[in-house]
């Protein structure tokens, strides 16, 4: 079996261009995600945004969003996630996909 | 009048490096975009007209057509192959505007340029030019001076108070370019751009040499023996009279201090 | 007097067929993009059956940003150290009037929309539709959008924004969004030499390589996919949503699997990757879509799940082609009527249920659930290639035992009862019929 160096995840984000506007276009809200044991955010963004914090919040970025509105569908609390594109212009652009 | 400012048509710094911009993947730097918002700035307040100009092949027109449907009233592209020499570029971009009250540049692009058309700019209009500029504020007055502050090396700052012609770069921190409205965006796609064919070659600069400090005179130590030599050389437990304190009025002070550095050879 | 005759949300495959549709029939057509160039939010699972453009763009190929031509259509079953596949060749694919392409999306739909151009619309980047515009009988009358002074009125707008579509939501077209009914794609694009990839796909030119791939996506239901573009390769895999977050994998680690199986590893090999994208597919079909016409509003391609995700067949660019040049066409032809009801735009779903659109969707009904369920995802891989391989394991002295003896062992190993299998069996057989 051939073993080759896989690239780190952050090489792997950094593959893709993302234009970074300041509004961030997914929130999510603190109290639902304190109270949940699941976590399919964490595990399901391709991305890897949604990052628990010790204290038993969730932490998210925005910058490196595909867009893709995995988080918010896998998400079964009403409400924890809210989703938007982001501003017109800006957010990811694929180059050869 | 005119309020001239020149945009650089350039990638994005993406994860796919090219040479040459791809329309798609192409704009311009927050500098020039925050160039671009001082100048519609200053117009809103004035008679004056923004004209924006750019330099490349007519995909450049892309970053001509975002920047009309932000507000600017004119655009022009110089159709020049981007490997030109800065001067080249810059004296193109001069016989475009046609005695502009000011140029506004962005101080950096995002592929890295030189910086320097904006001081070609400069040099071939013979005006005032103010770079690197951090800070502003505009007057009420469109025609007033008004007072920016520049970034020079080592992390000082200089004041400046503009008045009449000058180029000005800025940094992208300075302001937030506006958006444009959905009908500007709708009218800009339709709005004629200006093509000028390139003409010309390099501006003459004097020649320059690298800076180099003038070399100090020391004189050659005294005494008998090697080890007197280097003592007196490298000795710092008799005093040569360096860390000496005064009291006296700034004027004094400044003509000791003078004095002093005379003495001691690190002024002529 | 409205802005426009017709707004198209959304710069893809669906909406640029309908801006170049409308505007052909005379139309002022306003074509709106979020992105900053048409493509630029787009990725897929590798082939584009461009056919369906024959009608609106004759000779297309002829100007159409293409990487390669499938010629070689590849089905794979993985076990954990087996492989069955299914490869079928036809070198008449890589002529006209061809068959399936492989295209990078940003290169595409870019195309695409500029055809939109040409034939008269005027196309609108990097401007986010927020929301429906609504007379005051409720009928949708244009779209708001996130620039200054953002609103647009049209008499029809075609909602072609895509997977997520807000609008169609929005306007109480899609009952609720279970995530049961979604896959998530995630892809890898690896830069490798033209040379090697046609010498490990066994292909030369412009020709391509599809192969589809059911098991080896570690336990989470869903499938893989390679294809080959013109120096580059794509490798990605494609996940239940709902699994994928029980099962606690992450997606770049399944593609990480996959790359390192036996039977995958040798065609990805050296090819590093330039690119990471990620969508999501709306996977289920008939089960999940929504009412496609409102008073004013026609829903199309990826907002609409028009996407075949059927096993065997897996297509979605075309169904989107298609389903915005019919609603291009019938948004039109209610304009010309002077009835934008939804009664009047009804015409479009009357063509979409005589057409491919929805006869593939109708016929396949069943299909995509029954690709994904747990018995075909985790039993039916080891199933069928320890079939494949005690058929064709020579162990002698013992002699070859019979078929239908090995089907019936391999069956239990794998855990499927009989009458599962032979459910299972009429299900296909009744649904690919």
């Amino acid at each position: 079996m051939t073993i080759w160096p896989d690239i780190s995840f952050q090489d792997r984000i950094d593959t893709s261009e993302f234009r970074i506007h300041e509004r961030a276009h997914i929130t999510v809200n603190d109290d639902s995600c304190r109270g949940c044991t699941t976590r399919e955010c964490v595990v399901a963004c391709p991305a890897n945004l949604f990052v628990p914090t010790s204290d038993g919040g969730i932490l998210f970025n925005y910058e490196n969003c595909y867009e893709c509105g995995t988080c918010y569908l896998v998400c079964n609390k009403e409400g924890a996630i809210t989703w938007t594109y982001p501003e017109g212009g800006f957010g990811i652009v694929f180059h050869r996909t | 009048m005119t309020i001239a400012v020149c945009i650089k048509w350039v990638n994005y710094s993406g994860p796919v490096e090219s040479d040459t911009p791809d329309e798609r993947f192409a704009g311009f730097s927050f500098a020039d975009q925050a160039a671009l918002e001082w100048a519609l700035r200053i117009a809103e307040n004035s008679s004056d007209e923004v004209l924006v100009l750019t330099a490349g092949p007519v995909g450049a027109e892309a970053v001509l057509r975002d920047a009309l449907s932000r507000g600017a009233h004119r655009a022009v592209r110089i159709d020049i192959d981007l490997t030109s020499d800065s001067s080249v570029i810059a004296r193109n971009l001069v016989g475009a505007m046609s005695q502009p009250r000011m140029v506004w540049c962005g101080d950096y692009s995002n592929d890295r340029g030189s910086g320097s058309v904006p001081s070609f700019i400069a040099a071939d209009l013979n005006i005032d030019q103010a770079l690197g500029l951090v800070a502003l504020e505009l007057p009420e007055n469109a025609n007033a001076s008004f007072a920016a502050v520049r970034r020079l090396d080592g992390g000082r700052r200089e004041q400046l108070l503009i008045s009449g012609s000058a180029v000005l770069s800025v940094e992208g921190s300075t302001v937030r370019l506006r958006r444009a409205s959905l009908k500007n965006t709708m009218s800009a796609s339709k709005q004629e751009i200006q093509v000028i064919t390139a003409t010309g070659g390099r501006m003459d600069t004097p020649a320059l040499r690298p800076y180099r400090p003038r070399p100090r005179v020391t004189l050659a130590p005294i005494g008998l023996t090697a080890l007197e030599r280097v003592k007196h050389i490298t000795d710092t437990s008799s005093s040569k009279g360096h860390g000496e304190t005064v009291h006296a009025e700034p004027s004094a002070a400044a003509t000791l201090i003078l004095e002093s550095l005379r003495k001691w050879g690190y002024l002529p | 007097m409205t802005d426009a005759d017709i707004i198209v949300v959304g710069a893809g495959p669906a909406g640029s067929c309908a801006a170049i549709a409308a505007a052909r029939s005379g139309k002022r057509v306003v074509l709106i993009e979020r992105g900053p160039f048409p493509g630029s939010k787009n990725m897929y699972g590798g082939v584009i059956y461009p056919r369906i453009l024959d009608e609106l763009i004759p000779h297309w190929f002829e100007t159409a940003p293409i990487q390669r031509w499938v010629v070689r259509r590849s089905t794979m079953v993985l076990s954990d150290t087996g492989a069955l596949n299914i490869d079928y060749r036809s070198n008449a694919w890589g002529q006209a009037p061809y068959n399936g392409a492989t295209a990078y999306r940003p290169d595409f739909d870019n195309w695409l929309a500029q055809q939109a151009v040409a034939a008269g619309a005027d196309l609108i980047c990097s401007t986010t539709v927020t929301g429906l515009l609504r007379d005051d009988q409720g009928r949708v009358c244009g779209v708001s959008t996130d620039r200054p002074d953002g609103d647009l009125t049209a008499s029809v707008v075609i909602a072609c924004d895509g997977v997520n579509s807000f609008l169609a939501k929005q306007a109480g077209l899609y009952p609720t969004a279970d995530a049961d009914n979604y896959t998530l794609g995630v892809k890898e694009t690896l830069s490798l030499s033209k040379h090697i990839i046609d010498e490990r796909f066994g292909v030369r030119d412009n020709q391509g390589v599809d192969i589809e791939i059911l098991g080896g996506t570690s336990g989470v239901n869903g499938g893989g996919f390679i294809y080959t573009n013109l120096d580059t390769i794509a490798v990605g895999v494609v996940l239940k949503l709902s699994k994928l977050s029980a099962q606690k994998k992450r997606p770049e680690d399944i593609i990480a699997e996959l790359k390192r199986h036996p039977a995958i590893a040798p065609l990805v090999e050296g090819g590093q990757v330039v690119e990471y994208s990620a969508h999501l597919i709306p996977e289920a079909g008939l089960e999940m879509m929504p009412k496609m016409v409102a008073d004013g509003l026609l829903i199309a391609g990826d907002a609409a799940a028009l996407c075949l995700a059927a096993g065997i067949w897996l297509e979605g660019v075309n169904f989107a082609m298609a389903s915005g040049m019919y609603a291009g066409q019938s948004a039109s032809a209610a304009i010309n009527a002077n009835n934008v009801s939804a009664n009047s735009l009804k015409s479009y779903t009357d063509r979409l249920n005589k057409t491919f659109v929805l006869q593939d969707h109708k016929k396949l009904r069943k299909i995509p659930h029954l690709v994904l369920s747990d018995r075909i995802q985790h039993k039916y891989p080891a199933f069928v290639t320890g079939v494949v391989e005690r058929m064709f394991r020579v162990d002698n002295p013992t002699p070859k035992p019979g078929v239908r003896r090995i089907v019936s062992q391999e069956r239990k190993k794998a855990g499927i009862k009989l009458s599962e299998l032979v459910r299972d069996a009429l299900t296909g057989l009744k649904g690919f019929g």
